[in-house]
């Protein structure tokens, strides 16, 4: 049965392509920006989280400390809910990363052993409205030396003032592409409308017979249906090979520019799940779209009858 | 099968069916014959549920069909071949698909639907045709793709109305040969013409109407065989062949 709503519905895409195509276009131009969108606030997410949890606080410990008075110290550290992400960084860890950090300068590392470098422990915050009072209590403890919160990055005073900008920029891309995609999403919607509207005005006719002839309203509106879902169909795996085809093709140089913020998944199989559930997705509010789109259209139609 | 109980339908201040009660037995071929304007169309279309009407019953089967609920009709009206004056053929579908459109608004099984068709096409003679569109088809042919498609779903009831009014004398006698094979297979025909040389040549039971208004009916076989009341009996004495009474209204 279903084979006969299916065959009518291609047979009016058939029949009617330019309308057809403009359905399709306005939609792909839809999901486009969509996938585009919903990569980039997935990137922008990643890139405020990796911000976010830097080691914001490092507690550089006295030198007579024991392993115990450390150890206990970092599970003090690590059962508090404002605190994430502990880490012990050794003499020699701190040394290591001196050294790392001065390689264009060999003589600068040559000159220092590790006995100079206090050993830490760095953690993040959960938020960084915590900072300060997290702060003097670490600096209350007996066993730190000096408490460093993380300053100096690029050209920011703090990184509160980096995070805080990155979370207004990251708000403003959210905002901007949800008000983008839900734009051409309402455009979309009324595309549809109006094409399914004139589809079922060049129907009359046959719509007409169908219902003496003891058509269930459900059977008149099978095939109409089923062309939107084509068309919703169509445009939305358009649209997403597009942007997918264009992610593939700024993904390397946006990785290599970013560097260790992992804006993008690295992993192939990781980047393919991501614009999986982006796919699926779309697939759902396209079909969604569809039938919401087509059923108003049919009851507009059997309305103005 | 179908009573017509003082039916009566206007629209806005014309009215176009008056007081309308008749009945049709099952297997019966019926005229509705009257001239043009007369309310045969509207009778049809009240059995088909296209219309309702301002008063009266129609029952169908011990069912008044003007109770029937919207969401019903559609159930109600696969059960009625119907055959339209202006064929009300899918332009733009082949002969074969015409008919297969009946079957899948029927819900019957697809597998089913090639013997079916094959069948009713050969019935009506348009198998070798059935891959045509109504454009490539002569009138009689496209009524004929009607029939075909009002017989597919094996009604009880056909409606036809003016089914020879848009064709030539000869293909209207097929036609109406056609018709009669299939009264005789026990199906009841309703069929509304104003064509006095098809009811002349094809007799069969007359209901008239005139503006609305019943201006003669015979009446129905299981009713001949009533006890006849006295104030008839001389009457029905003087037109012994008559099978029916006319009654004016």
């Amino acid at each position: 049965m279903a084979n006969i709503h299916l065959k009518t519905a291609l047979d009016y895409i058939r029949r009617a392509p330019f309308q057809a195509l403009s359905a399709i276009g306005v939609l792909t131009l839809t999901f486009f920006v969509a996938t585009m969108m919903a990569v980039i606030t997935y990137s922008s997410g990643n890139l405020l989280k990796y911000f976010e949890t830097r080691p914001q606080v490092i507690a550089f410990l006295k030198n007579e400390v024991t392993p115990q008075d450390i150890s206990s110290f970092q599970n003090k550290l690590t059962n508090d809910t404002r605190i994430s992400e502990v880490r012990y960084v050794s003499k020699e860890e701190a040394l290591s990363i001196y050294k790392k950090a001065t390689t264009d300068n060999p003589l600068l590392s040559e000159l220092v052993s590790p006995e100079i470098f206090p050993a830490s422990l760095e953690f993040s915050l959960t938020n960084l409205s915590f900072a300060e009072e997290v702060i003097n209590e670490v600096k209350q403890e007996e066993i730190v030396d000096q408490v460093g919160f993380t300053a100096s990055l690029g050209g920011e005073s703090t990184l509160q003032d980096v995070v805080s900008r990155l979370k207004t920029i990251t708000w403003y891309v959210r905002l901007g592409g949800g008000v983008l995609a839900g734009m051409l999403g309402a455009v979309s919607f009324l595309v549809l409308i109006v094409i399914i509207g004139m589809r079922m005005a060049t129907r009359k006719g046959e719509i007409e017979i169908l219902n003496l002839i003891g058509a269930t309203p459900g059977f008149v509106r099978s095939p109409i249906v089923i062309e939107a879902l084509i068309y919703c169909f169509v445009g939305v795996v358009v649209g997403w090979v597009l942007s997918f085809l264009l992610w593939l093709y700024i993904t390397p140089n946006l990785i290599s520019y970013f560097g260790d913020i992992p804006i993008l998944p690295k992993a192939t199989g990781d980047f393919l799940i991501l614009f999986g559930i982006i796919l699926a997705a779309e697939l759902v509010i396209g079909s969604a779209l569809a039938l919401l789109g087509s059923m108003l259209a049919v009851s507009r139609a059997r309305r103005a009858r | 099968m179908i009573k017509f109980k003082n039916v009566s339908k206007s629209f806005g201040n014309i009215k176009a069916l008056e007081g309308i009660s008749f009945e049709v037995e099952k297997g019966e071929f019926v005229y509705i014959t009257g001239p043009s304007g007369a309310g045969k169309t509207t009778i049809l279309k009240l059995i088909l549920r296209e219309l309702q009407p301002n008063s009266g019953e129609i029952v169908l089967d011990g069912v008044d069909i003007t109770k029937l609920a919207d969401e019903q009709v559609p159930f109600y009206r696969q059960k009625i071949g119907v055959i339209f004056q202006d064929f009300k053929i899918l332009t733009e579908r082949t002969v074969r698909e015409n008919v297969e459109v009946a079957l899948a608004v029927t819900n019957v099984p697809q597998e089913e639907w090639a013997g079916r068709v094959n069948q009713v096409l050969k019935l009506v003679g348009l198998s070798e045709r059935a891959t045509l569109f109504p454009n490539q088809l002569s009138g009689g042919e496209i009524q004929r793709t009607a029939i075909a498609r009002a017989l597919v779903v094996n009604p009880k009831l056909i409606l036809a109305d003016e089914p020879t009014g848009n064709l030539d004398w000869e293909t209207a006698d097929a036609l109406m040969d056609l018709l009669e094979k299939i009264n005789k297979e026990g199906k009841t025909v309703i069929m509304a013409t104003h064509n006095e040389m098809v009811v002349e040549k094809y007799k069969k039971r007359v209901i008239k109407v005139k503006e609305g208004k019943m201006a003669s009916k015979e009446k129905a076989p299981h009713m001949e065989k009533e006890p006849k009341k006295e104030e008839n009996k001389e009457e029905n004495e003087e037109k012994p062949k008559l099978k029916v009474k006319v009654e004016e209204v």
